[in-house]
């Protein structure tokens, strides 16, 4: 079975480029705020979700295991 | 409300955020007579205009082309032709399929790879005028280390890219509104034409043969099937080229101003240098390289209580809604410890800037560097002797000189 994400938007860094939402639309919207919102976690598979974290130019997406709490994105220190 | 219209005088180049400050304290959003559009300053509302694309346009080259008259329309075929696979002058679907695919080669973890390679860089250029305690800063720094990163990281030879970047330097002339320049069209194309058959036989080179270069990641990045066109890789060589070198090439250089007039703060990041990377932020948002970026309406819409027209042309002033006192405490305050720091200097929304994460990083280390080699250095002329050029789009210095 596939592992359950934990997945956060950093809402100081988004800048509401949409390429999550297009990249796993069952997984984003944007919101009012025109940034990115997670409406579902499980909407698409682990590949996707990481890919629209990896695409996203101001890396404002952190994918977790839920259940262990290891971060899958970003890379350690990247965000420091 | 009274108001200079002029926006190339003098004092507006000098210290935009005085006048840009005024317009919108007094008139947020407030038609232009003079350039013939509105000039929108105020931060939520430069906000909304970029996060509504299908009401604010950046289909640049419809409204150049109805300028135009039918002769230059034919003469600068090319130009149109290129400048309209932009993803910078285009709205979606046609924006978000290219942005999309390009964005696979252009991430910000790919982009990291390239600090090391970008500290090395700027230590050999530091290294060369160390000994002779001055500087032009721009020509002798600022200048090169955009050009070297973007011309190394998309696979230009060495020996080729000072020929690439004066062809690219003449392809962005139609970009910067320039009073002095007439024929900056033609230049541009010519320059382009030559950036073109420069890089034809590089995409098909790398289509048969791929090398770890941004070249071979645009003609590979697929998305669902889908792939960029040799035209569509070409004209994205050339915008991330010219992205790439002018627009960080300023915001080194007034990052570098800053610092120099806020003293306090260049010895804090002396001490501290762990705060490069709010520093850097606090740099793009106080005195950023993109002044203002254009709009065109689609339809009429309503902006800060003005009816703007279908047709009309706009003005998102960054400068002025980064230093918006309804969104930043003390606007007018270099702090480089300012976080959270909600800046759009690199815009917002859909056209947000691509090349973002590579200028952050080659700001960072270069300031970094400079605090750490150049501590005491300084300007070499008095603060209101520093000339901007006459652009309404670019904050960009004419010249630097710095002495330690």
């Amino acid at each position: 079975m596939a592992r359950r994400l934990r997945i956060r938007v950093d809402y100081d860094r988004c800048a509401g480029s949409s390429i999550c939402v297009l990249t796993a639309p069952g997984v984003f919207r944007l919101n009012e705020n025109g940034q990115s919102a997670v409406i579902d976690p499980t909407a698409e598979s682990e590949e996707k979700v990481l890919e629209a974290a990896e695409g996203c130019p101001t890396m404002a997406i952190i994918v977790e295991d839920a259940d262990t709490g290891e971060r899958l994105f970003p890379p350690p220190g990247a965000l420091e | 409300m009274l108001v200079q219209e002029d926006l190339l005088t003098p004092e507006v180049l000098r210290d935009p955020y005085t006048y840009f400050g005024h317009i919108r304290e007094n008139d947020p959003v407030h038609w232009n007579p003079r350039w013939g559009g509105w000039l929108v300053t105020r931060y939520d509302d430069v906000a909304r205009a970029f996060r509504d694309p299908e009401t604010f346009s950046s289909d640049r080259m419809a409204s150049l082309v109805t300028e135009l008259t039918e002769a230059d329309r034919e003469k600068l075929w090319l130009l149109i032709n290129y400048f309209s696979k932009w993803m910078v002058f285009t709205d979606p679907p046609y924006h978000t399929r290219v942005r999309m695919l390009v964005n696979k080669a252009f991430t910000p973890v790919s982009v990291e790879k390239l600090r090391p390679r970008a500290r090395q860089i700027i230590d050999e250029l530091l290294s060369q005028v160390e000994p002779r305690g001055h500087m032009e800063f721009i020509r002798d720094f600022a200048f090169h280390l955009p050009v070297i990163v973007i011309s190394e990281y998309l696979g230009v030879p060495v020996e080729d890219r000072e020929q690439v970047k004066e062809w690219s330097d003449e392809t962005s002339r139609v970009f910067f509104i320039r009073a002095d320049e007439p024929d900056r069209r033609e230049r541009s194309q010519e320059g382009l034409q030559r950036l073109l058959e420069y890089f034809e036989p590089m995409v098909h080179e790398r289509r048969k043969h791929p090398r770890d270069d941004l070249i071979t990641a645009l003609v590979q990045a697929e998305e669902r099937g889908d792939l960029l066109s040799d035209e569509e890789v070409l004209a994205t060589c050339t915008v991330l080229l010219f992205a790439g070198h002018e627009t960080t090439t300023n915001l080194l250089a007034n990052g570098l101003v800053a610092f120099m007039e806020h003293r306090d703060q260049w010895e804090l990041l002396q001490r501290q240098p762990n705060l490069i990377k709010p520093a850097v932020e606090e740099l793009l948002r106080y005195d950023g390289p993109v002044k203002a970026t254009f709009r065109w309406a689609k339809r009429e819409a309503e902006l800060g209580g003005k009816t703007i027209k279908e047709g009309d042309r706009m003005l998102l002033v960054l400068a002025a809604a980064n230093r918006d006192p309804r969104k930043f405490d003390n606007p007018d305050e270099l702090d480089i410890a300012r976080t959270p720091n909600p800046h759009v200097a690199f815009g917002h929304g859909i056209h947000v800037c691509l090349g973002a994460p590579l200028a952050r990083l080659e700001a960072q280390e270069a300031f970094l560097a400079l605090s750490q080699r150049f501590p005491q250095i300084r300007l070499a002329v008095a603060p209101e002797e520093l000339q901007y050029h006459p652009t309404i789009v670019a904050r960009a210095l004419k010249e630097l000189p710095v002495e330690w």
